[in-house]
């Protein structure tokens, strides 16, 4: 299990390759969304507020209403953000288990695809 | 991870989620598209003037079977993905991916289904050659792909008035041609028509107008509550029922079988005849509106599978890239390739209704299918269901053979003439079969090996290494 000083370093990795993808930015520039996260192995939760496809912040516990909601373990979100797993492979399983529209599923696996193409 | 180690999550609400009206017009408009005008007329080459009714009714109760079985499953597998879930977990994941390639195909007959049939119905209305059929054809496949490449979604509240404007009009004036033209209840033994009634495939034809119902299952992610989904899914068929009913009743009222099987466009050939001009153009305009939904639905329902299969390793990559709106551009653009090439063949062929007929038995065989799953499942899944079919096993049971004979029927039988055995539908249907099953077992192993060496190859493991913790045995990515 990861604590969550793994899983905000991973987080802080996570949002500079994000933001600094001028491509993602632009692809997600119409994407406003509160993403809560949920771990299903440890009580830790999480949110990420993107903001015109940008992350403009993490933080431990829920804030806010969200749009979406991320469920699996805590080591899956680890691997995730590293951009060391396939989200969709997991998703397909059923170990990640999503909470929103099916364009929010698919906008939030292509953060990962734009950023870690080979994942 | 243990079932004693976890954590079970207070329920959250999402600021955005589909409530039962929205739910239950997703499911009812994604089944009711211009293709159910022509599976009417396909009732009634079996069942003929009022007795189709009948085998719409018959097939309503078939329906409410189906709802029951994809309920308890969608209860058990609460995400878009879910079909590939039940199934891979019940038949195993090769089988799995092999049915959903081919249940996607009928994603691409309904949709190059209703572009053949909106742009004969508009070339019908403004009287031109029969070729520009075909230029109307492309036309609405072109808006279709660029309004889908530019990102552009039709808003929920969108699709939910279109829907029950679909369905509202179509019953009102079925309603209108029955009781103002003609007297249609003076007489009520003349509805009856004549002709042999071969209930089988009456009843597989009922079951193609509810065809793709179940596919609501889809959203049952940003559904308010898993509840929302099971409602839909009784509801919306009683929807199409009341519809389809009236509308079979008027058509055999007033517009002969002789000149409904050899049309494109049944519906304005009852507008006419109940309303004249102004008859023919609100059919047209109900006609025009279901390619809303149908390429609305159609597009982003087989584009993100799509996408999910190219991301997973079972389709090439390609299928993957996005375009700077997050849109599969590869994805999108094949469908509308490949349904213009489909309506290219049903043009120059006049074989619409052997769509009917495929599409209906592909949904028999998934019906079969799904019932096999709850059957399966109900053994090797212990876990709670929000939803659970009472008498689940020997109704699961009787689904599988049910809906297997119904295949055989739809199969095997020439949808335009009832005394006539024809294998054409069976042929379409192994064709696509086959191609799905040759694609799985010989081609997805060698992309999901490249595509393992590539990651291997491009870059190591980004996450740093930790001291071992308490959880030995951890999962290693792409595992």
């Amino acid at each position: 299990m990861a604590d969550w000083d793994e899983i905000s370093e991973a987080l802080a990795d996570y949002t500079i390759s994000c933001n600094e993808n001028q491509r993602l930015r632009k692809m997600q520039r119409d994407w406003s969304r509160m993403l809560h996260f949920v771990c299903s192995d440890t009580p830790q939760t999480f949110s990420m507020d993107v903001v015109r496809g940008e992350i403009t912040s993490t933080q431990q516990g829920h804030v806010g209403v969200p749009d979406i909601v991320v469920t699996a373990t805590s080591e899956t979100f680890c691997d995730m953000f590293w951009g060391d797993l396939n989200p969709v492979q997991k998703y397909l399983r059923g170990e990640i288990v999503v909470k929103g529209s099916q364009e929010d599923v698919m906008r939030l696996d292509a953060i990962s695809y734009v950023i870690w193409p080979e994942s | 991870m243990t079932g004693d180690d976890s954590f079970e999550p207070a329920p959250i609400t999402l600021r955005r989620s589909v409530g039962g009206a929205t739910a239950t017009a997703t499911s009812a408009g994604l089944a009711f598209a211009a293709i159910d005008y022509l599976g009417v007329v396909s009732i009634l080459a079996y069942a003929p003037g009022a007795t189709a009714a009948f085998a719409i009714f018959i097939g309503g109760l078939v329906v409410i079977l189906v709802s029951a079985i994809f309920s308890e499953l969608n209860g058990l597998y609460p995400t878009a993905a879910g079909i590939r879930l039940y199934m891979g977990r019940a038949i195993g994941n090769r089988t799995a991916l092999s049915v959903t390639f081919t249940y996607m195909t009928t994603v691409v007959l309904v949709i190059a289904a209703d572009a053949f049939l909106i742009g004969a119905a508009v070339r019908h209305v403004l009287n031109e050659p029969a070729v520009l059929a075909y230029v109307w054809i492309a036309v609405l496949l072109a808006i279709a792909l660029a309004a889908n490449l530019r990102g552009v979604r039709i808003a929920g509240w969108v699709q939910t008035v279109v829907t029950y404007t679909v369905l509202t009009g179509t019953s009102i004036l079925s309603v209108v041609a029955l009781f103002h033209v003609g007297g249609a209840f003076k007489h009520p033994f003349d509805l009856f028509g004549r002709g042999t009634f071969s209930g089988i495939q009456a009843v597989a034809f009922a079951l193609f107008l509810y065809a793709a119902f179940e596919w609501v299952t889809t959203t049952a992610e940003e559904a308010r509550t898993p509840k929302v989904i099971t409602r839909a899914l009784f509801i919306a068929p009683v929807l199409i029922w009341l519809v389809a009913t009236v509308f079979a009743l008027a058509l055999s009222h007033l517009v002969g079988y002789s000149t409904l099987h050899a049309s494109a466009y049944p519906q304005l050939l009852l507008g006419h005849a109940a309303l004249g001009t102004v008859g023919e153009l609100w059919m047209l305009a109900l006609t025009v509106l279901t390619a809303l939904n149908t390429f609305n639905g159609g597009f982003l329902v087989a584009s993100r599978f799509i996408y999910a299969a190219a991301r997973e390793g079972n389709l090439p990559r390609q299928f993957a890239r996005l375009n700077l709106n997050a849109v599969p551009w590869l994805a999108v653009t094949s469908l509308a390739v490949v349904s213009a090439v489909v309506a290219a063949v049903v043009f120059a062929t006049g074989q619409w209704l052997l769509l009917v007929s495929v599409g209906a038995a592909i949904e028999c065989a998934i019906y079969a299918i799904g019932s096999l799953c709850l059957l399966i499942l109900r053994s090797r899944v212990e876990r709670q269901r929000p939803f659970k079919l009472i008498a689940g096993r020997p109704l699961a049971t009787f689904g599988v053979v049910l809906f297997t004979l119904l295949f055989v029927a739809t199969a095997f039988a020439d949808p335009k003439d009832s005394s006539r055995f024809s294998v054409a539908p069976f042929s379409v249907i192994a064709i696509l079969g086959a191609i799905s099953t040759a694609y799985v077992l010989l081609v997805v192993p060698k992309l999901q090996r490249a595509a393992a060496a590539r990651t291997a190859a491009s870059r190591p493991r980004r996450r740093p290494t930790r001291a071992p913790s308490s959880d030995v045995g951890a999962e290693q990515p792409g595992e």
